[in-house]
């Protein structure tokens, strides 16, 4: 729900959104202005799905029969509609954008919209693309080193590919999640500190880094045959995130003998193996953990610890049932789980802050321009003070 | 002009990115006009929130974890009052992320 100056103001970022993007949409062989109404009606509509915009019939009654009322001052009236009249004179359809209820789309389940996932696309944060990846799954991360993990859960880490080098059970989004929205990740991480100049450069520019991640694709594939590494690893040494699995490499060259320097790697695979070794009931009534147990760790202890936990390859053969493709969805679950919290029910609050201060455990910060969804309300504010103690 | 990406979290940016999302996929929109949408909206929700906003909101809350990074403050506070003219609220845990405003005027 929001209150209705919250409304209002959704309602003129949305006209006002719309209104300066018309040009792209109509001129230069733009898609034109019946997929910018399209688009209005779409975002409305999902707007008034997740309760942020009250009274859906409203709106658009009122945009018709009042023009250039309080709620719709700079609809379409002052927006001439140069991209149309070649086709033919402007109607009363063409002026007024349909009615969000007769655009035929896709109905989300409401708060569907406004469920802010971890490691989605969404990049509102300076500096860094992945930062509120990040920083959302930080929030709901208990760390789960105490955790038991059943052997079940151990055969799905050991076959599901990538997830070998994300900690089972956090939510950090792996490297090799497929994006959502392809089309959001083709551009460089945001710097907000740089005007922005133009979209089509941007994808332009950003377009290179799709290779980058087709490579890293195939590095991880590499990584699995050890065979390959010494050819491998020099090609994928520009990519940064190779560091983790790099590690393990170099020890697995030296003799991979010193399991210590492989913390990460060991931690979730340890535990069930120990399980395994010292319960035997366990090993010997799932069969699964038994097969997966001999496929992967043949070889000594010492050498199973500095290897790569070796995941079945999964862009290769989709070999059985446990190795599903990594998606975004996997994480927010146990996200929920740690949180205990429904995903509509979290509480977000969006700003700038001008100051922090802090005395001994007392914080002091002032914010302005800010959103908050907060107990499932929108709230818009000027300012705010926070006073907190840690 | 400098924008932040920061309010594509919220309920209108993530309401957009979905619209623009199903509109690439479905292929009636380029992802390069996409991307110009969100840009506009960036500008216009800061715009919108500068000069239409003029509530004041005082929070209060225990602070569970802070962290500074890339200019980024995030604070997860727990049982925390929000107080603003409308309305009190209370919940057990929020987040706060919060840009640095003078990045705008730069």
């Amino acid at each position: 729900m929001a209150s209705s100056t919250t409304s209002n103001v959704y309602i003129h970022v949305i006209e006002d959104v719309i209104n300066k993007v018309r040009e792209e949409f109509v001129n230069n062989g733009g898609p034109g202005d019946s997929v910018l109404n399209e688009l209005q009606g779409i975002w409305e509509m999902k707007m008034m799905q997740a309760g942020a915009i009250l009274g859906p019939i409203d709106r658009s009654s009122a945009s018709k029969s009042t023009p250039g009322g309080p709620i719709t001052p700079v609809h379409d009236l002052n927006v001439p509609y140069e991209g149309t009249e070649e086709y033919e004179t402007p109607t009363a359809d063409m002026l007024f954008t349909p009615t969000p209820l007769q655009t035929p789309m896709p109905t989300p389940l409401p708060g569907t919209a406004q469920t802010p996932l971890p490691g989605t696309a969404q990049t509102p944060l300076p500096g860094t693309a992945q930062t509120p990846g990040t920083v959302d799954s930080s929030l709901y991360n208990i760390p789960t080193g105490g955790t038991p993990i059943t052997p079940n859960e151990y055969s799905t880490v050991n076959d599901s590919g990538g997830a070998s080098e994300v900690k089972p059970g956090h939510g950090r989004p792996s490297p090799y999640m497929q994006p959502p929205s392809p089309w959001l990740n083709q551009r460089p991480p945001l710097d907000v500190n740089v005007a922005y100049v133009e979209g089509r450069e941007e994808g332009d520019r950003g377009a290179p880094h799709q290779p980058m991640t087709q490579d890293f694709f195939m590095m991880s594939s590499g990584k699995r045959k050890r065979d390959e590494f010494p050819p491998q690893y020099p090609n994928g040494g520009y990519i940064p995130q190779q560091d983790g699995a790099g590690d393990s490499i170099l020890n697995d060259l030296k003799g991979a003998s010193s399991s210590s320097r492989i913390p990460q790697l060991d931690g979730p695979i340890s535990d069930p193996y120990d399980d395994v070794l010292s319960t035997p009931n366990i090993y010997n009534y799932q069969g699964v953990v038994n097969e997966d147990y001999n496929i992967v760790n043949t070889p000594a202890p010492n050498d199973m610890q500095a290897a790569t936990p070796a995941p079945l390859p999964q862009n290769e053969v989709v070999d059985d049932d446990d190795d599903e493709p990594l998606n975004e969805d996997d994480d927010d679950e146990l996200d929920d789980v740690d949180q205990g919290e429904d995903l509509n029910t979290t509480h977000l609050v969006l700003a700038q802050f001008d100051k922090v201060t802090r005395t001994k455990s007392r914080w002091k910060c002032t914010l302005k321009d800010g959103i908050m969804h907060i107990n499932n309300k929108d709230i818009l504010f000027n300012k705010a003070t926070g006073e907190f103690d840690f | 002009m400098a924008t932040f990406e920061l309010y594509r979290r919220s309920t209108i940016g993530m309401c957009l990115t979905e619209t623009l999302d199903e509109m690439v996929s479905s292929g009636i929109l380029s992802p390069e006009l996409a991307i110009q949408v969100l840009v506009q909206f960036d500008k216009s929700m800061t715009e919108a929130l500068e000069s239409q906003v003029k509530s004041k909101v005082s929070i209060k809350g225990h602070l569970h974890t802070y962290r500074f990074c890339d200019n980024v403050w995030t604070f997860i506070l727990q049982d925390a009052v929000f107080k603003s003219e409308e309305c009190q609220e209370t919940v057990g845990r929020v987040k706060i992320v919060a840009c640095d405003s003078k990045l705008l005027s730069q």
